[in-house]
C-alpha cells in the first residue's frame, strides 16, 4: 500500500451531488461543516464585542471616571464616562458573552460539529435538522442577549453569576428588563446546546466508521463527547435556575427572595452545580485539541492515550462534586466547605496526569513550531499556571482571603483565555485548511501568536499581584480605597497591556479573512496527520466522502511507527500484512 | 516583595492563612518551574532540526503511576494541613463577652453593640487582643464582610445570621470594604474598623455607648451620599 | 480521484446510519484481531437520543424538585397558615389516570411489534386521551386553587407549587404533541414493525413524563 497519500491533491468523488440553493447551503444548512462555520462566525463576532467590553472595564479601572474613548457617542449624558451601574453591566455582559457566546460556540459548537463526524468517518451528524435548529436557537439566544443592551434600565448588572436576591428584585440593581432578557436568553441557549449535545452523543455512540473503536477515537472526539454529556446534564440545572429567577422577577414567586420565604443560597447552589461542570465544558475541548495537535507536530504518538481518555472521564465525574468551592465563605455550612476542599484537591490529579502526558508527548519527538503548535503549547503552559492558582483557592483558609479578589480574576483568565482561547486559536489554525480549503498565512499567524502570548501574560499575571494585595473584583473604582491606592500603577499597566492584547488580535482578523478568500489552496493533508478528516477533500463536500467511507485500522497517533516508511501512518491506511483485506 | 504583596497581617489567625499561602506558593512555584523548565528543555532539545531519531512510544506505566501518585499525595497532605486552620477560623467560634451585631444594607455597614441601640454607620470600634464575635446579617442583598489585614471574609446573607470572630493584635484603623457585588454602590461600600488599646476602648465605650437613647444615626452618611450623587450625574 | 485513500469496507456501505447492515458474527469491527467491519448501532438513533433527552430533563426537574424540598424543609410550618390545602383525593385519581395512559402506551408499542396498525392507532389515541384528561383535571384544580387565593406570588408555597406543577404540565403538553406526531406517522405507515424507532422513542418520553408525576405528586401533595 503506498503511503504517499499526503501529497494526493485531487478531488474525491462527490457523493450524492445535488445542488442546493443559497439559503440551504449557507443559511439553513443541515451540513455539519456549514453549521460549524456558522458557530465559528457567531463566536468570533461575539468575541470582538466581549473583548471591547473588557477594554471598557479596563479603562475605567486604570483611569477611573475619565471618558472612555469611543463611548462618547453611546453614553451621551455622561459624555463617555462610565457610571457605576454601567460598569457593572459591562463586566457582567463581558463574562456572559465570553462564556456563553464565544467559548461555547467556538469550542463545543464549531469544533464539535466539525470534528465529530469527520474524525469518526460519519457522513453527517445523526440528526442534521436538529443540528440546524441548534445553531439557530443559539444564534437567536445571542440576538436576544444583545437586545438587552437597548432596553431601558440597561442590561443585566448582577455579575455573570447573578447572585440572588440582587438579581431577583429589580429595584436592587435598577435593571429591569435587562436581567429578564439575560434569563430568557440563557434559557433558550440551554435548549440550543441540549439539541447540539444530543446530536454529538448519538453520533459518537452510533455512527463511527467501520473499525473506529471507542479507543481508536481521536482524543478531541473523546473530549467533545464528554463535554456533550456534561452539557446535557449541567445546562438543564441552569435552565431551571434561570426559569425560577425569571419567575421571581416577573411573576412574583419567591424562590430566592427571603421576604417571601425563599432562600438566596439556593441560587448559588443551583448556579454552581451548573457552573463548575461548565468551566470544564470550557476547558475539556481545548484539552482535546491540544492532545490532537501536540502529537502531530511532535511527530510522536500521544503519551498515555488511555490515561488521557480516562483522566477526562475522571474530570467529568469529579466536576459534579466540587462546586461548593465557589461558596466557601458564602454562609454555607463550613463543614461542607471542608468536604469540597477534599474533592477540589482531587480534581487536580487528572489535570496533573494530562499535563505530564503532554510533556511526555514532547519528550523525544521532532517538534515543529507551526502556528497551531505554538498555540497548543501556550495552552499547556498557561493552563498549568491557571490550574496551579486554583490550588490556592482550593485550600479553604487561603480562599477566605483571596475569594472575590483579582486573584480569582487572574485564575479565570489564565484558564479561560490561556486555556480555552489559546485552544480555540490552535484549533482554528489547525483545521482552517480543512474547514475552508485554504491555508492561513504563517507570518501573520506568528505576528498574532507572539504578541498575544506576551501581552496576555502582561495583562493577567499582575492581577495575581493586586489580588494578593487585596483588590476586590467587580469594583468600579479602586481609588476609593486607601489600601489599594499604592498599587494603582499596576492597574494602569494591566490596562495598557490589555489594549495591546486587543490590538494583537488584528493580525488574526486580517489573517482569517485574507486566507478565507486569497489563502493558498490547501492540500488534502497539509500537516501529514493521521486522523480521518484529512482523508476527505479540503473542504469536504456535502456527505464528506465519496462513495465509500474510510475504514479505520489503527489508533489515531501512529507517528514514526516502525512498520511504516513515512513518519505517519493514517488511520485509514490498510495494513500490509498477510491476510490483509483484498481490494 | 518579601511578603509576596500580602497586606500586613494583624489578626491571630491570619498567620495560619499566610503560612498556608506561602506553603502553596512554594508547592505551586516549584511545580510550575519544573513543568516549564522541562518543557523548554524538550522544546529546544527535540526541535525538528536537531536531527534526533524520534522515540516511538505510547507511554510508560511506571512513569504514569508516579506522576499520578506524587501530586495526589501532595494534594492530600495539603488538604490535611488546611483543615485545622479552617476549623479554627470558621467552625469553632470561641466564646467572648463582646458580640457585635453588623447588619449590611445597600450600601453601608450598620454596627450595633450589646446593650445599646445606637447604630454606627460604617465604623466599628473594637479592643485589641480580645476576641470579638460578629453577628452578621443583611437587610437586602448579599454583602461580604472583608478586612484584608484581618484575613477575614464572610458573606452576609439576607434571612440568615452568621457568627464570625476575629482577634486583632495591633491597634490601628483598618479599611473594611464590602467584597460581594451588591449593586451600583458596591464599589465604595466600605467602613473602618478602629482597633483601640484596652484603655482607649474603655474611653470610647464610655463616650459613645454609655449614654442610652443617643441619636440613632450618625451624620457619617452624608458625605457618602454626595459621592454617589457625583458619580451619578 | 484518490482511490488509494479510501479502503472500501468489506461489507455494504453504511448510509448515514439509517439502515444498519446486519451484525457480523464477530460483533463488528470492535474485536481486537478481526478486520474492521461495519459497526452495528447500539440502538436506533432516535431512541438513543431520547434517552439523553430524558437524562437532561431529569436534571431539569431535579433542579426544581430539590429547590422545592430545600425551601420546604427550611420553612417553619408547611403549608403556611391561612393558605388553602392542596386537594389530595382528586389528584390521586388523576395520578391513576396518568399511570393508566402509560399502560395503554405499552400496549400500543406491543401492537406495533405485532403489526396491528389499527390497534396501534386506537391505543395511541387512548393514551393521548388519558393524558389530555389528566391535563384538564389539573387545569380545573389550578383554577379552583387560584379562586381560593393560592397564587404564584403568595410566598414560597404558591411559588413552588405552580412552578413545579406548571413545568410538569408543560411537559405533558409537549409529550402530547409528540404523541400526535407519532400517531400521524403510524397512520401513514411511516412507523411499523420494521421501523419502530420513532414510536418507541415517543413511548420512552411518555413513560418518563408519567413516571415523573408520582415523584412530584408525592413531594408536593403528600409529604
Ligand atoms: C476553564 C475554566 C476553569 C478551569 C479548568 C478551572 C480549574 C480549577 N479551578 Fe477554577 N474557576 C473558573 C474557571 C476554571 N477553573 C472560573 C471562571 C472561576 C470564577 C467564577 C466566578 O466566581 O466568577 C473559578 C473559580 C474557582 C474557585 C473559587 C474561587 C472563589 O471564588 O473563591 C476555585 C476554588 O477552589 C477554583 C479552583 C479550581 C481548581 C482547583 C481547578 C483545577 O481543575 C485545576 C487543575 C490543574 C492544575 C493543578 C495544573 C496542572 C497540574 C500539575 C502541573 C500537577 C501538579 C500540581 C500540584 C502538585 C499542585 N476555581
Ligand atoms: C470566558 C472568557 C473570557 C475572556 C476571553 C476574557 C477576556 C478578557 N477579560 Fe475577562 N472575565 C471573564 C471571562 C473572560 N474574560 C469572566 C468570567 C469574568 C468575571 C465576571 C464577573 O465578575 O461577573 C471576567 C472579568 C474580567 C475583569 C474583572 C472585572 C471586575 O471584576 O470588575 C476584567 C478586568 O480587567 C477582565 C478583563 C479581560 C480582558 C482585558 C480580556 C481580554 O483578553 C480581551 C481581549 C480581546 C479583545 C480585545 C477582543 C479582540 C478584538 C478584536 C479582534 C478587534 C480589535 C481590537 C481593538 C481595535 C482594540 N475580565
Ligand atoms: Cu455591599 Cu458590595
Ligand atoms: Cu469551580
Amino acid at each position: 500500500m503506498s503511503s504517499t497519500t499526503a501529497t494526493a491533491h485531487g478531488h474525491a468523488t462527490h457523493a450524492g451531488h445535488h445542488e442546493l440553493g443559497f439559503v440551504q447551503t449557507y443559511i439553513f444548512s443541515r451540513d455539519h461543516k456549514m453549521i460549524a462555520r456558522q458557530f465559528l462566525f457567531l463566536g468570533l463576532f461575539m468575541m470582538i464585542l466581549g473583548g471591547l467590553l473588557a477594554l471598557v472595564v479596563r479603562w475605567q479601572l486604570a483611569w477611573p471616571e475619565t471618558a472612555v474613548p469611543g463611548l462618547g457617542g453611546i453614553l451621551k449624558e455622561t459624555s463617555g464616562i462610565l457610571e457605576p451601574s454601567t460598569y457593572n453591566m459591562a463586566f457582567t455582559m463581558h463574562a456572559t458573552i465570553m462564556i456563553f457566546f464565544v467559548i461555547m460556540p467556538i469550542l463545543a459548537g464549531c469544533f464539535g460539529n466539525f470534528c465529530i463526524p469527520l474524525m469518526l468517518g460519519a457522513r453527517d451528524m445523526a440528526f442534521p435538522v436538529l443540528n440546524m435548529l441548534s445553531i439557530w436557537t443559539t444564534a437567536s439566544a445571542g440576538v436576544i442577549m444583545l437586545v438587552g443592551f437597548f432596553v431601558p434600565g440597561g442590561h443585566a448588572a448582577a455579575g455573570w453569576t447573578s447572585y440572588a436576591p440582587l438579581s431577583a428584585v429589580p429595584s436592587y440593581t435598577g435593571t429591569n428588563w435587562g436581567q429578564n432578557i439575560w434569563c430568557i436568553s440563557l434559557f433558550i441557549m440551554g435548549i440550543g446546546s441540549m439539541m447540539g449535545s444530543i446530536n454529538y452523543v448519538t453520533t459518537v455512540i452510533n455512527m463511527r466508521a467501520p473499525g473506529m473503536k471507542l479507543f481508536r477515537m481521536p482524543l478531541v472526539v473523546w473530549s467533545l463527547f464528554i463535554t456533550a454529556i456534561l452539557l446535557l446534564l449541567a445546562m438543564p440545572v441552569l435552565t431551571s435556575g434561570v426559569a425560577m429567577l425569571l419567575f421571581d422577577r416577573t411573576l412574583g414567586t419567591s424562590w430566592f427572595r427571603p421576604s417571601g420565604g425563599g432562600e438566596p443560597l439556593l441560587w448559588q447552589h443551583l448556579f454552581w452545580y451548573f457552573g463548575h461542570p461548565e468551566v470544564y465544558i470550557l476547558i475539556l475541548p481545548a484539552m482535546g485539541i491540544a492532545s490532537e495537535i501536540l502529537p502531530v507536530f511532535a511527530r510522536k504518538p500521544i503519551f498515555g492515550y488511555h490515561a488521557m481518555a480516562f483522566s477526562m472521564i475522571g474530570i467529568a465525574f469529579l466536576s459534579w462534586i466540587v462546586y461548593g468551592h465557589h461558596m466557601f465563605v458564602s454562609g454555607m455550612n463550613p463543614a461542607l466547605g471542608m468536604a469540597f476542599t477534599v474533592t477540589t484537591m482531587i480534581i487536580a490529579v487528572p489535570s496533573a496526569i494530562k499535563t505530564f502526558n503532554w510533556l511526555g508527548t514532547l519528550w523525544g519527538g521532532s517538534i515543529r513550531f507551526t502556528v497551531p503548535m505554538l498555540n497548543a503549547l501556550a495552552f499547556v503552559s498557561m493552563f498549568v499556571i491557571g490550574g496551579l492558582s486554583g490550588i490556592f483557592m482550593a485550600s479553604t483558609p487561603v480562599d477566605i482571603f483571596i475569594q472575590d479578589t483579582y486573584f480569582i480574576v487572574a485564575h479565570i483568565h489564565y484558564v479561560v483565555f490561556g486555556g480555552s482561547i489559546f485552544g480555540a486559536f490552535a484549533a482554528i489554525y489547525y483545521w482552517f485548511p480543512k474547514m475552508f480549503g485554504r491555508m492561513t498565512n504563517p507570518l501573520l499567524g506568528h505576528l498574532h501568536f507572539w504578541p498575544t502570548f506576551v501581552f496576555f501574560n502582561l495583562t493577567f499575571f499582575p492581577m495575581h499581584i493586586i489580588g494578593v494585595g487585596g483588590q476586590m473584583r467587580r469594583i468600579y473604582n479602586p481609588m476609593q480605597y486607601e489600601f489599594l491606592q499604592h498599587q494603582q500603577h499596576w492597574n494602569v499597566f494591566i490596562t495598557v497591556s490589555a489594549l495591546c492584547l486587543g490590538v494583537a488580535q488584528i493580525p488574526f482578523v486580517i489573517n482569517f479573512f485574507w486566507s478565507l478568500f486569497a489563502g493558498q489552496k490547501a492540500p488534502l493533508n497539509p500537516w501529514n496527520a493521521n486522523t480521518l478528516e484529512w482523508s476527505a477533500p479540503s473542504p469536504p463536500p456535502h456527505l464528506n466522502w465519496g462513495a465509500t467511507l474510510p475504514t479505520v485500522y489503527r489508533g489515531p497517533y501512529e507517528y514514526n511507527a516502525p512498520e511504516s516508511r513515512e513518519d505517519f501512518l493514517p488511520q485509514w491506511q490498510a495494513p500490509v500484512r498477510a491476510g490483509a483485506p483484498r481490494h | 516583595m518579601l511578603n509576596w504583596w500580602l497586606p500586613e497581617n494583624v489578626s491571630t489567625y491570619g498567620n495560619d492563612i499566610d503560612w498556608l499561602f506561602h506553603l502553596i506558593y512554594a508547592i505551586t512555584g516549584i511545580t510550575a518551574i519544573l513543568v516549564f523548565v522541562t518543557m523548554a528543555f524538550f522544546l529546544v532539545k527535540y526541535r525538528a532540526g536537531a536531527g534526533r531519531p524520534v522515540k516511538y512510544t505510547h507511554g510508560n506505566t511506571t512513569l504514569e503511576i508516579v506522576w499520578t501518585v506524587v501530586p495526589a499525595l501532595i494534594l492530600v497532605v495539603l488538604t490535611f494541613l488546611s483543615a485545622p486552620a479552617w476549623s479554627r477560623i470558621k467552625m469553632n467560634i470561641p466564646a467572648s463577652d463582646l458580640e457585635i451585631l453588623v447588619t449590611a444594607k445597600q450600601f453601608n455597614w450598620q454596627v450595633t453593640y450589646p446593650g445599646s441601640d445606637k447604630v454606627f454607620l460604617d465604623e466599628m470600634h473594637v479592643p485589641v487582643n480580645k476576641i470579638v464575635r460578629v453577628r452578621l446579617k443583611s437587610q437586602d442583598v448579599i454583602h461580604s464582610f472583608f478586612v484584608p489585614q484581618f484575613r477575614m471574609k464572610q458573606d452576609a446573607v439576607p434571612g440568615r445570621e452568621i457568627l464570625q470572630w476575629f482577634e486583632v493584635v495591633k491597634p490601628g484603623r483598618y479599611e473594611w470594604p464590602c467584597a460581594e457585588l451588591c449593586g451600583f454602590g458596591h464599589s465604595g461600600m466600605r467602613g473602618w474598623v478602629h482597633v483601640h488599646t484596652a484603655d482607649d476602648y474603655k474611653k470610647w465605650v464610655a463616650e459613645n455607648l454609655a449614654a442610652a437613647g443617643a441619636p440613632a444615626e450618625e451624620k457619617k452618611d452624608e458625605p457618602k451620599k454626595n459621592e454617589k450623587e457625583k458619580a451619578k450625574p | 480521484m484518490s482511490p488509494t485513500l479510501l479502503e472500501a469496507p468489506p461489507a455494504g456501505v453504511r448510509a448515514n446510519g439509517r439502515t444498519p447492515p446486519p451484525a457480523r458474527p464477530t460483533g463488528g469491527g470492535d474485536d481486537h484481531e478481526g478486520e474492521p467491519g461495519p459497526r452495528r448501532p447500539v440502538m436506533a438513533n432516535a431512541q438513543l437520543a431520547t434517552m439523553f433527552v430524558i437524562a437532561a430533563e431529569t436534571m431539569f426537574f431535579a433542579g426544581l424538585i430539590f429547590s422545592f424540598l430545600i425551601l420546604r424543609v427550611g420553612a417553619a410550618v408547611w403549608p403556611p397558615p391561612l393558605q388553602p390545602r392542596l386537594p389530595l383525593g382528586m389528584t390521586a385519581v388523576n395520578t391513576l389516570v396518568l399511570l393508566a395512559s402509560s399502560a395503554v402506551m405499552v400496549r400500543a408499542v406491543r401492537a406495533l411489534g405485532a403489526g396491528d396498525r389499527a390497534a396501534v392507532l386506537a391505543r395511541l389515541g387512548g393514551a393521548a386521551g388519558l393524558g389530555a384528561l389528566f391535563l384538564t383535571v389539573q387545569g380545573f384544580e389550578w383554577a379552583r386553587l387560584i379562586r381560593f387565593g393560592l397564587t404564584v406570588s403568595s410566598g414560597a408555597y404558591g411559588a413552588t407549587f405552580y412552578t413545579l406543577i406548571g413545568a410538569h404540565a408543560a411537559h405533558v403538553g409537549f409529550a402530547l404533541t409528540w404523541l400526535a406526531v407519532a400517531w400521524i406517522l403510524a397512520a401513514r405507515g411511516r412507523v411499523d414493525a420494521r421501523q419502530p424507532a420513532a414510536l418507541k422513542a415517543c413511548a420512552m418520553y411518555w413513560h418518563f413524563v408519567v413516571a415523573l408525576w408520582p415523584v412530584i405528586w408525592v413531594s408536593v401533595y403528600l409529604v
